[in-house]
């Protein structure tokens, strides 16, 4: 390890180096990450080093945590695309003495000390079932637009939300699952699509951020507002013109910034050992205490933003 | 003149090891020297393997599809029939050498133009890596032994190292030390003229076709061992990466002339760039760290740096005739006999 870093004090002198790696690095969300990030990073004295991949080849979250690790990084915050994969680097990382931590979208549980959870699966899966049942009146055929087939998170909100339809919505109906390739364009196309091989469709459920404005624009263009429910995860501020013209009803997400700016305080409180396994609580600064359930430190539940709400969040 | 422009591009890998030494952090350190060829022997095999290609006047655009259909039967051989990784990775070497002879097939007996067929089949092998996993399925928890291949260090040096020293080295002696390899040069430079001199143009393209399609499998099979997973987007790019490295080596691209050890360099200066700008955490650019837009920064100078590299070959030509031209003057003005 010719000119790695010493990693001795923890509060010592030299300033921690974080590096925070985001599934893509365009997208709008992580970039509102980011920002909580810095925001932490700066609370906290550390240095935030964050880059991400430009396009889909999967190797590149990989490339740039193997070159964290020579950089001489002292801990990683990940947001992790393909599970098996990235988990090949991290324990790499693990293996050279920095430490990982994971946000977002976890990797395998023993390549990372701890997962900053935005959000429990069942808890987004559940939200979005109950808000389209609401929306719809319990019953008819709703899709759901996804960003790729093989995000490890979106399977898993994916799967909830049919278990919640099973469980408790009988009279709806799951017509298909349609990947956007996080494009609004794509999300646009395929929703469009949807209309026309379902005239029946009551709602479009859209689980990755681009995916809600894209069906949004799909519906308005078909004439269809208010006739097909439009809900999904995603920005508020990315979707304030759709929900304020009534296109789109519901947008269910956690506060972005705060996910970030947890993030990097998880990161910074495992590199220093303040925060070890066990922990039941954890003081994340201006977020104040939270709940930690095993390995995962939790930012609470999920929040509906509506028509009447959304004027009040800037991210 | 193929000399000249292989010291051009020394002298550019040369500036580029300086500059990052000096703006980059622990650029020279050994662990991230591993970084820079790790991350891009795959690059570097389809390279090795596009220069015969581009030398017969041809083009593979498929290869790094070819890659994802690889990866997948694989991948799907050795979780779901239980063949073993090495067994597999025969097989995958095969079925690249078999997609390639569909390519040469279609390219040397059908006639058709190879940035056709190879477009075409840049579609079907993505498409059939991405049906057979529907488009989700990955595999991965492969035998540690095997993931050594893509992570572990031999003699000091990364394993996939190695192997593409080896790679090389057949790739060489195939294209500048057989009758093959010099055919190549001949077909690239006028294909009817070979014919004529008797050369089996049809059978010696395709099989710069078949080579490359294998070198795929192999590439393949060691991008899987250092990421731990098999899936159909992997190698998404890398065939135009790859044809970047061997253009900017000096290779022409309407082929007849190119050397392996211009790709060589060629791919170095392009793995160095990408890896050393994504070191530069202390200087800003766009009000950001170099290092945070260094993916950015890499595309736009490679595409610069292959710019350059043609206008010069470009003008050191018209030079040269230039100079023969006023030589051809000077001796038709002065009709002295000579030898």
């Amino acid at each position: 390890m010719v000119g790695c870093k010493s990693q001795t004090s923890s509060g010592g002198g030299e300033k921690l180096t974080i590096g925070l790696l985001p599934k893509s690095k365009g997208n709008q969300y992580f970039v509102t990450c980011e920002k909580g990030a810095r925001l932490a990073a700066a609370d906290l004295g550390a240095e935030l080093l964050f880059d991400g991949p430009t396009n889909t080849d999967p190797a590149k979250q990989n490339e740039i945590v193997e070159n964290w690790i020579s950089l001489g990084v002292d801990v990683i915050a990940a947001a992790c695309e393909n599970k098996d994969g990235i988990s090949t680097a991290l324990k790499k990382a693990q293996q050279a003495g920095i430490k990982v931590v994971t946000y977002d979208a976890d990797a395998q549980p023993d390549a990372r000390s701890f997962f900053v959870n935005q959000a429990t699966e069942q808890g987004i899966g559940d939200q979005l079932m109950d808000t389209a049942a609401a929306l719809t009146g319990g019953e008819g055929e709703f899709a759901i637009i996804t960003a790729t087939l093989t995000a490890a998170n979106t399977n898993e909100w994916i799967k909830y939300i049919k278990e919640r339809q099973a469980a408790k919505y009988p009279n709806m109906k799951l017509v298909e699952v349609k990947p956007c390739d996080d494009q609004k364009d794509k999300a646009q196309q395929e929703t469009t699509n949807l209309l026309s091989a379902y005239p029946n469709l009551k709602a479009v459920i859209a689980v990755c951020s681009p995916g809600v404005p894209g069906a949004a624009e799909a519906v308005k263009q078909a004439g269809k507002a208010g006739q097909v429910k439009v809900l999904g995860l995603g920005l508020p501020s990315e979707n304030k013109a759709y929900v304020k013209e009534g296109v789109t009803q519901a947008v269910v997400l956690w506060k972005v910034e705060d996910l970030g700016y947890l993030t990097v305080q998880v990161a910074a409180a495992v590199a220093q050992g303040k925060l070890q396994a066990g922990a039941t609580e954890f003081d994340a600064g201006k977020l104040g205490k939270l709940e930690i359930q095993g390995d995962n430190v939790l930012l609470g539940k999920p929040f509906v933003f509506t028509k009447e709400n959304i004027d009040q969040f800037d991210f | 003149m193929l000399a000249k422009h292989e010291t051009v591009l020394l002298a550019v890998i040369l500036v580029e090891i300086l500059l990052f030494q000096n703006l980059g952090r622990n650029f020279l350190a050994e662990s991230n020297v591993s970084n820079i060829f790790r991350h891009s022997v795959e690059i570097g095999l389809l390279a090795l393997v596009m220069t015969p290609v581009i030398l017969t006047g041809g083009i593979d655009l498929s290869l790094g599809s070819m890659m994802g259909l690889c990866a997948v039967v694989f991948g799907l051989l050795v979780k779901q029939f239980d063949v073993s990784p090495w067994l597999a990775a025969v097989a995958a070497i095969s079925l690249g050498a078999f997609g390639g002879m569909g390519n040469a097939f279609l390219i040397t007996r059908m006639n058709l133009p190879p940035l056709i067929v190879t477009l075409g089949t840049f579609s079907l092998f993505r498409g059939l890596a991405e049906a057979l996993t529907k488009g989700s399925e990955a595999y991965s928890g492969f035998p540690q032994g095997f993931l050594n291949l893509g992570n572990a260090n031999v003699l000091g040096l990364p394993a996939q190292l190695w192997v593409f020293f080896f790679i090389t080295l057949l790739v060489w002696v195939l294209v500048h030390r057989t009758v093959w390899g010099r055919s190549l040069q001949a077909i690239g430079f006028a294909p009817q003229g070979a014919r004529y001199a008797g050369i089996s143009v049809g059978r010696n393209t395709g099989m710069a076709y078949v080579l490359a399609g294998a070198i795929a499998g192999l590439a393949a099979v060691i991008l899987v061992a250092r990421l731990g997973e098999a899936r159909a987007n992997i190698g998404i790019g890398y065939e135009l990466l790859a044809i970047t490295a061997v253009v900017l080596g000096g290779t022409s691209i309407f082929g007849g002339s190119g050397s392996i050890s211009g790709t060589l360099l060629g791919y170095v200066a392009i793995a160095i760039l990408n890896n050393g700008l994504s070191r530069i955490t202390a200087h800003q650019i766009f009000d950001q760290p170099v290092s945070s837009v260094a993916r950015e920064l890499s595309g736009m100078l490679t595409g610069l740096l292959l710019l350059l590299a043609l206008a010069a070959g470009v003008l050191l030509k018209s030079l040269a005739i230039r100079r023969a031209r006023r030589q051809s003057l000077i001796t038709t003005t002065n009709p002295t006999p000579s030898t």
